[in-house]
């Protein structure tokens, strides 16, 4: 190795603690977006596991645009010349007594058999061997089940090979192999069909087809044929969004961690500036210096990356389960398995370590290969010199908020530029973060004059001498209590909102059954209706479909119940447009407006039972419930378009002056009981979705943490480099007679002055965040408008935080300061 | 005749301070030949450091011109006034300037890694010659100020330049140990016939120089007495 890197390379030993620091400062950063990316990749991949196992050899299905169809179509299937195989499947979701859900498919044996082989692969019980008769039961006994190996054998659940479910207990008959992270119940079709009330009916036909355009043409009308990649990428579109909103999210914490090690890589440059002068003066060249100083960069990153991989891999196991109830809340039922350990983590976390490491070094390696080694001779870079940088990257900090407030004007522009451009507003106002401190330096010096007294002034003065460091610090440690205000503010308004919604679509009493099964017997609702005294029971049904080729939901209701009972937030117009919607007309959510560009009074088509059926939009309403566009429906319309007379829910509406409210109530609770059926009130329901909510944005909250976790490492950074740098001043400070005491007080108070000034510009900043993360990224994401509710509570939280981690940073310089204040010297060098 | 090995002609130095000139040099002359001790007598501020980052090439003049063994310093480019340094130029600081955290070995070879000759024996000897043999190992930190300048001396010389630059070599020991540092410098330079400029404010170090110059407000000077 060359002595001028030699020369380099043996700070990092001597500085052990701040190598420590950024070594730890990149390893969080890295962790972060390792954990994340890892965890979303594998949730993805477990998703198209289940797809691809499921989808076996059929190269395309068929079904009803919604609900089940009719099971007489099947031999209509068979007898086509471009059919070569069928397999008729009921695929359902079927709850667990502990809550879970699984997946039940139900299929002919002797059919489906050379659609998906490898689930026939069974290994039947121990005592279901013994004889022909039980190897035949999965046929004969109408509960018979084939469960997955890897279903959680949880103590009582089937310990007897009984699987209890909320439809009554299951037989296990044998074990069958799922590569795919979903579990999987097993079936005959005739038993599932019993099991759901489906007889006559179907879910979908899963078909191998040799010809598909002529199978289409003869098929197209009435039913929706989807391909295999076509299936895969509807459901990989779902998550989409969600996926890049994960993304982003880690690439923030990343973010604070390139400013951590532009602090660290700056405080390398200043405290080589002397060496470098040295060494230009023997002879070395920029190259020579510039090589030397990457190799120490590198080598922090290559370190850093790979501790951070190790932890971001850890981080995963945690992850990926939050992730999979995320995805199982929000759109399908998914359990992946956490990632498999493989050494390419590594590798991808020392790549991510050194492009960050390059990134926040590329500008003190700028300023490196300029140093004057006259001027670095000589000393110090003068105050007005730091000045004049501050100047200037206050003006390149706001040339990038102008280019950003572009970005978010721009009309109909995609998320990802949005994206860019929330990227650019955090790197415009950190870039201004030093001008901002010279702005402010009188005042704070005044203030900090006034509680800390003489040591309280110099701490002051200190922050604005070292302006390099300390600026950069405090930007870095500004975004992450932004982010912090931002994603509070964001989380916090969406649920302000999602109460509002609530409070304006789910007003029923009771509501029986659950939205994501169809369970409600029509016998039943018509038995509800006959109960006197009920102001309205209305009959609800949400379906998929697909809306130009792409997934959406349709949801029939009953107009007049609604029109009385609920309180729709229309974007424009009022209940009258109920009025429309009774006429045959639809309603559509919001999401649904933006994302296909319809607006009220255009018309839309749907793939109905007989055919393209359009339909007039009358008006559009709010509605968080799907970010892929809701298009609701009167029944009677529904019924006619669809022939779905399936209903997931019923909800309960009685009068509020109603005298017999409780005992009626009472009554249709202890008559759905009797069904079996799930009942909650409004309130349970409203509890319910929140809950959902707030599990939801666990994975949010969890980056918020890190992304302080890295900052705090930042201040840290900060404060003992510049205990480190100012060792000389120390010296004159103590020949002054400034006390071990009053030293601390003062490193303590540059610390909490620090943390205080980032915090109150963060106010601002986390402020603008939230609301750009909800009326650009959110918009824009999920094509649905929150509204911004302002809450003091993230800002006390976030300045509660501020204030413990500018004190808990400062804890070890303080200790570096009563360990060897006492012997500092005044020393040149 | 020998050829001057500098020569400076009407060499001007201003420096930008808020907004106004600031000169350092103002039109100073020079001729400096080969195998010279010469002294550069001056007060702080003087300009004498700044006359050597210019020829040394750390820095560029205002207006003038520097020779060095014949070459214009202006026509060289960064890249030959880098090689320069490297080889015919050696550095003594008053404040030693060494890497500290190179050991003293490292320090004088890391001279003769640039100047491209990689030899490790040849700064074992140089150390000797400067009395620091069985010191090779230690940091600058582990060092006395006297040992530090030694190393600083052997890192000039190892390279075996043509002139060697020392800005107050002295300035930072006690007289006895700077008696001792300029008596070794002198002594080897005189024995390698290398050029040796002396800048500082001491008039002791004339003793061991064969020409005085006196530098006022940026202006060279002959000492005749």
């Amino acid at each position: 190795m060359k002595i001028v890197t030699k020369s380099f390379l043996r700070y990092l030993p001597r500085r052990l603690s701040l190598s420590v620091l950024q070594i730890v400062g990149v390893a969080c950063g890295v962790a972060a977006v390792v954990g994340m990316t890892l965890s979303a990749r594998t949730a993805l991949k477990s998703f198209s596991n289940t797809i691809e196992f499921l989808r076996g050899k059929s190269t395309h299905s068929i079904q009803r645009p919604v609900g089940p169809m009719e099971e007489e179509i099947l031999s209509k299937l068979a007898q086509d010349p471009a059919v070569q195989w069928v397999s008729p499947v009921v695929d359902r979701q079927l709850r667990l007594q502990n809550g879970e859900s699984v997946h039940l498919l139900g299929i002919d044996p002797f059919l489906d058999r050379s659609v998906r082989p490898e689930i026939y692969r069974v290994e039947f019980l121990e005592r279901e061997r013994e004889n022909l008769e039980n190897l035949l039961s999965f046929l004969t006994d109408e509960r018979a089940v084939f469960v997955d190996i890897h279903l959680k054998k949880e103590p009582g659940e089937y310990s007897s090979s009984i699987l209890k479910t909320e439809k009554g207990p299951l037989h296990i008959k044998g074990r069958i192999p799922n590569p795919s992270g979903e579990p999987l119940v097993l079936m005959d079709i005739g038993h599932a069909q019993k099991l759901f009330q489906l007889q006559g009916y179907i879910d979908r036909v899963d078909l191998i087809l040799n010809d598909e355009t002529d199978f289409i043409s003869r098929w197209e009308k009435g039913f929706v044929i989807q391909s295999s990649r076509q299936r895969r990428e509807t459901f990989s579109g779902m998550l989409q969004a969600f996926r890049l909103n994960l993304e982003a999210l880690s690439l923030l914490a990343l973010f604070v961690g390139v400013f951590l090690i532009y602090n660290t890589a700056m405080f390398a440059v200043v405290s080589r500036r002397r060496d470098t002068g040295i060494l230009r003066s023997l002879g070395a060249n920029r190259l020579e210096i510039i090589l030397a100083f990457l190799s120490e960069i590198l080598i922090l990153g290559l370190f850093g990356g790979a501790l951070g991989a190790l932890l971001g891999f850890f981080l995963t196991r945690f992850l990926t389960d939050l992730l999979g109830s995320s995805i199982s809340n929000l759109y399908f039922f998914l359990r992946p398995e956490p990632a498999a350990w493989s050494y390419s983590i590594i590798a991808v976390g020392i790549g991510l370590g050194w492009g960050a490491s390059l990134l926040g070094g590329v500008l003190p390696l700028g300023e490196l290969s300029r140093t004057d080694p006259v001027k670095a001779l000589s000393g110090r870079i003068t105050t007005s010199e730091s000045s004049r940088k501050a100047k200037k990257a206050a003006l390149g900090g706001m040339i990038i908020l102008f280019i950003s407030l572009i970005l978010f004007l721009l009309p109909g522009a995609h998320v990802y530029v949005g994206f860019a451009g929330v990227f650019g507003f955090i790197l415009g106002v950190s870039l201004l973060m030093g001008w901002v401190l010279l702005i402010l330096h009188p005042y704070l010096r005044r203030i900090m004059g006034r509680i800390g007294g003489l040591p309280g002034k110099i701490a002051a003065g200190n922050i604005r001498q070292n302006l390099g460091r300390t600026g950069v610090a405090m930007a870095a440690f500004m975004v992450s209590l932004s982010m912090s205000i931002g994603l509070s503010g964001m989380i916090g308004s969406f649920r302000e909102s999602l109460i509002w919604w609530m409070g304006t679509q789910i007003r029923g009493d009771l509501y029986i059954g659950k939205i994501d099964e169809a369970e409600v017997p029509e016998d039943f609702f018509e038995e509800l209706k006959k109960i006197e005294g009920i102001g309205g029971v209305h009959p609800y049904r949400n379906v998929q479909t697909l809306y130009q080729n792409t997934s959406i939901n349709v949801s029939a209701v009953d107009a007049r119940i609604l029109q009385k009972y609920a309180r729709f937030g229309w974007l424009k117009g009022g209940d009258e447009n109920w009025e429309g919607v009774k006429q045959g007309g639809v309603i559509i959510s919001e999401s649904f407006s933006r994302r296909f560009g319809v607006k009220a009074g255009d018309t839309i088509t749907l793939e109905g039972i007989r055919g393209p059926e359009t339909f007039r939009v009358v008006a559009i309403f709010y509605d968080y419930t799907t970010e892929h566009g809701l298009v609701m429906m009167d029944r009677t319309t529904y019924v006619k378009t669809f022939g779905d007379l399936r209903l997931n829910n019923v909800g309960i509406f009685i009068d509020p002056g109603n005298p017999r409210r409780a005992e009626l109530l009472l009554e249709v609770k202890k008559r759905a009981e009797t069904r079996g059926l799930p009942v909650l009130s409004g309130s349970e329901l409203h509890r319910n979705i929140l809950e959902v909510f707030d599990n939801t944005f666990a994975i949010t909250r969890s980056m918020r943490a890190i992304a302080i976790i890295v900052a705090f490492f930042g201040i840290a950074g900060a404060l003992l480099t510049l205990f480190i740098e100012r060792s000389r001043e120390f010296g004159i400070y103590r020949s002054l007679g400034f006390s071990t005491g009053q030293v601390a007080r003062m490193t303590l108070t540059e610390g909490l002055e620090m943390g205080l000034i980032s915090f109150l510009l963060s106010i601002g900043v986390g402020t603008v965040l939230a609301i750009l993360l909800i009326k650009v990224i959110n918009l824009r994401s999920f094509n649905w408008t929150i509204f911004y509710f302002p809450a003091w509570q993230p800002y006390l939280i976030t300045g509660i935080t501020a204030i413990l981690a500018s004190l808990g940073a400062a804890i070890y310089p303080i200790w570096r300061v009563f360990r060897t204040y006492p012997q500092i010297q005044i020393r040149e060098e | 005749m020998d050829q001057p090995v500098i020569r400076i002609i009407d060499l001007w130095k201003t420096y930008e301070l808020d907004g106004s000139g600031v000169s350092a040099l103002r039109g100073t002359n020079l001729e400096i030949k080969k195998g010279e001790r010469v002294a550069l007598l001056g007060k702080s501020g003087s300009g004498k450091t700044t006359l050597f980052n210019l020829i040394a090439g750390l820095d560029r003049p205002t207006k003038g011109r520097i020779e060095v063994e014949g070459q214009d310093l202006k026509t060289l480019g960064e890249k030959g006034r880098t090689l320069l340094r490297r080889t015919k130029i050696g550095f003594i600081f008053q404040f030693f300037n060494l890497l500290p955290t190179l050991t003293a070995f490292e320090n004088v070879f890391l001279s003769l890694e640039l100047a491209n000759k990689p030899k490790p024996q040849l700064a074992l000897h140089a150390l000797k010659e400067v009395g620091l043999e069985g010191k090779e190992r230690r940091f600058p930190s582990e060092l006395s100020g006297g040992e530090q300048q030694r190393v600083a001396i052997a890192r000039a010389l190892v390279k075996k330049p043509s002139i060697i630059l020392a800005d107050e070599p002295t300035g930072n020991l006690d007289t006895a140990t700077g008696n001792q540092i300029l008596e070794l410098l002198t002594r080897m330079c005189e024995e390698s016939g290398t050029t040796l400029i002396m800048a500082t404010h001491s008039p002791l170090t004339c003793r061991y120089a064969t020409r005085i110059l006196r530098m006022v407000d940026g202006v060279i000077f002959e000492e005749t007495s």
